[in-house]
């Protein structure tokens, strides 16, 4: 096996709150291939976001920072690159589609101008070359009569286009790693299927490896090679894609997978009640004592459980999970 | 069969614009939901479903049409009489951040409808908040606190309890779980269906996610564009969707068993402001011919009450298409 694209190894986030450092991220290690698509679930306060926006030195410091750990992009560590090394990789090599396709586009630059701003600062293009990619991007996410709508506004756009926008952004200087943050969430059905595919072609054409953050199940499914679950700041299993989704161990991934109503056809015509997770995440400021972090809300907990922080254990090669009963079963 | 608790009668929801010209938010909407029922609308953002949901509650300004709870009509009702008949229909929002007034405490937000709709005596408002918070799974010592003190989970649940102070026959729930976590997603679906087979309710439920409303709902209607395309069961409608857009519909829901089969639409809905004249839909359907584009199709029922709104629903090229869908996902 070749060195990984990108190798996060002991990543530590904290943030400052009341006069201490609070870590939201613990001790998180995954790897990334070229033209792999990993997904990273786990309910909203899982850290998976803030890991995304770590990968781009885009932790809004203060009051948060990377207290330890390191991220190895090809073998070079971004956690100790300057400024100017980061404003290179970022958009360059790791580019990243936000969430909400409604806020994240300049509302007084039209969408052309802000794909050619990133083609300019990157590669040094002249305005009339910036503008020219900027069109040939258009046309390259699936918006139809590229070379007019350039000259448009973020308002004239529909939700699923600004999407389109912001993946041409994302895409415009053919990055080696495009991290997607929900990047589907704010858009209709149809439409996030339309997006999906487009990721596909384009992960095929210039052989991208993908991180996609999401809480649906059925677009895991769907996009994923492997797949990472998060609970708390840490991850708490991975595996393949048809292993998480087909032989869960985590009592937290069971849960997240069995919670969520799934479209089935033919339909069940008394659908039984859906499992339920009791509780919420807890607060990261309520993670210091010792023990699982899951332990509360589950339903297999042991003395044990309290007292003492699972490890991550390796069940196989690419295959891990940090649980007690896991690791009484595979003794 | 009982009465229906709702019958809508071509409703229409217009939204003027300067101009002279309106937003055809809604346009010509005609169902009726049994007692006992879960109706749900699903459809795309724009279709119209909010509008639809909030105008059935008198919460928006009907443009014509009528609608008619338990029988009587509430189109026209003002005053006193338009809030005695908000007793029977009540709504629970689709943001728990937004819909609680952050400055009044639970169990003043609960009790809040029952002051307002002179109900019961204030000792007999109190035990009835009493029992709504225990209904919902909120403790009675929670009362005292403040929506910002709840997660999101909780606060969806007063949201609940504050509909069902008044013992309504008809909620009216507009995405109740889309702004939710989604394991806390499962703890509201569980509330609802425990609260519709308890309290035998009845649900006008708008959701854009058609396996949450699969699971939820017995009756289920597709709105595209203002329109109703296809009304059915929830058996039907997803083991025989009629309508090219149903079918496109649930199958661009990802899972791994509808990748194969997935209908690809290009495009985007037309604008509200001036719809086509034909169907609706015409312009992104692939099986769309001339008719489709000049004439209006009309919702039309066959004998077990599955309605569709479609020139072509019965032409044998359509219809072999849309057998794809269910064959696929029973082989995987």
């Amino acid at each position: 096996m070749t060195t990984p694209l990108l190798s996060v190894r002991n990543l530590e986030i904290s943030f400052r709150s009341g006069g201490q450092d609070i870590p939201v991220v613990r001790d998180l290690s995954f790897d990334l291939s070229s033209g792999e698509i990993l997904g990273i679930v786990g309910e909203s306060g899982c850290g998976k976001s803030i890991t995304a926006l770590s990968l781009i030195g885009l932790v809004p410091s203060p009051p948060g920072r990377i207290s330890g750990g390191q991220i190895l992009f090809q073998g070079e560590d971004l956690v100790q690159a300057s400024q100017a090394r980061l404003n290179a990789v970022r958009g360059n090599d790791i580019s990243m589609v936000f969430q909400e396709p409604m806020t994240s586009l300049n509302p007084v630059f039209s969408i052309g101008e802000q794909i050619a701003e990133t083609a300019r600062a990157h590669f040094g293009l002249t305005r009339a070359k910036a503008w020219a990619r900027a069109v040939e991007m258009l046309a390259l996410v699936g918006i139809p009569s590229p070379a007019k709508r350039a000259h448009d506004y973020p308002h004239q756009l529909s939700g699923g286009m600004r999407q389109r926008v912001m993946i041409a952004i994302a895409l415009v200087c053919e990055p080696k790693i495009l991290i997607a943050d929900e990047p589907t969430t704010a858009l209709d059905v149809t439409v996030q299927a339309q997006i999906f595919d487009l990721f596909q072609e384009l992960q095929q054409k210039i052989d991208a490896a993908i991180i996609l953050i999401t809480h649906d199940i059925g677009v895991v499914a769907q996009m994923t090679d492997r797949v990472m679950v998060m609970y708390a700041g840490r991850k708490i299993e991975e595996g393949p894609v048809t292993e998480f989704l087909g032989d869960p161990r985590h009592p937290y991934t069971r849960g997240l997978i069995s919670c969520i109503p799934r479209l089935s056809l033919p339909p069940q015509d008394h659908p039984a009640p859906l499992f339920e997770i009791p509780g919420v995440v807890p607060a990261p400021k309520d993670l210091g004592r010792p023990g699982c972090a899951f332990a509360p809300r589950c339903a297999g907990v042991q003395p044990r459980c309290h007292t003492e922080t699972p490890a991550l254990s390796t069940r196989a090669p690419g295959r891990a999970v940090a649980c007690w009963l896991e690791t009484e079963d595979a003794l | 069969m009982t009465a229906p608790v709702l019958e809508v009668e071509n409703l229409k929801v217009h939204f003027p614009l300067p101009g002279g010209e309106a937003v055809h938010a809604v346009d010509g909407l005609s169902f009726s939901l049994p007692a006992g029922l879960a109706f749900g609308l699903v459809g795309e953002s724009g279709s119209g479903k909010t509008t639809a949901a909030m105008a059935c509650a008198r919460l928006t300004e009907i443009t014509s049409g009528q609608i008619r709870l338990s029988g009587r009509d509430i189109t026209a009702l003002q005053g006193t009489a338009l809030k005695d008949a908000r007793r029977d229909v009540q709504v629970v929002f689709q943001d728990p951040y937004a819909s609680l007034n952050p400055r009044e405490r639970a169990g003043a937000i609960v009790r809040r409808p029952l002051d307002l709709l002179k109900i019961g005596t204030p000792a007999q408002r109190d035990a009835r908040v009493d029992e709504l918070f225990a209904l919902v799974g909120l403790r009675p010592d929670q009362k005292a606190l403040f929506p910002h003190q709840f997660s999101g989970g909780q606060r969806q649940r007063i949201g609940i309890a504050r509909a069902l102070a008044t013992g309504p026959k008809l909620l009216v729930c507009d995405e109740p779980v889309s702004a939710l976590d989604v394991a806390i997603q499962a703890q509201i679906l569980n509330l609802l269906a425990r609260l519709k087979a308890d309290l035998g309710l009845s649900f006008l439920f708008i959701s854009h996610d058609l396996a949450v409303v699969q699971h939820l709902c017995d009756r289920i209607a597709v709105m595209y564009l203002g329109k109703i395309v296809e009304i059915a069961s929830r058996r039907d409608l997803f083991t025989t969707p009629m309508h090219p857009y149903t079918h496109a519909l649930i199958s661009a829901v990802p899972s791994p068993h509808t990748a194969a089969s997935r209908i690809r639409l290009q495009g985007d809905p037309p604008s509200p402001i001036n719809p086509p004249k034909g169907c609706r839909f015409a312009g992104r359907c692939a099986h769309a011919q001339d008719i489709c584009h000049r004439v209006m199709p009309t919702l039309i029922a066959n004998d077990t009450d599955h309605a569709v709104a479609c020139h072509r629903a019965h032409d044998p090229v359509v219809a072999a298409a849309r057998t794809v869908l269910p064959r696929s996902a029973q082989s995987a």
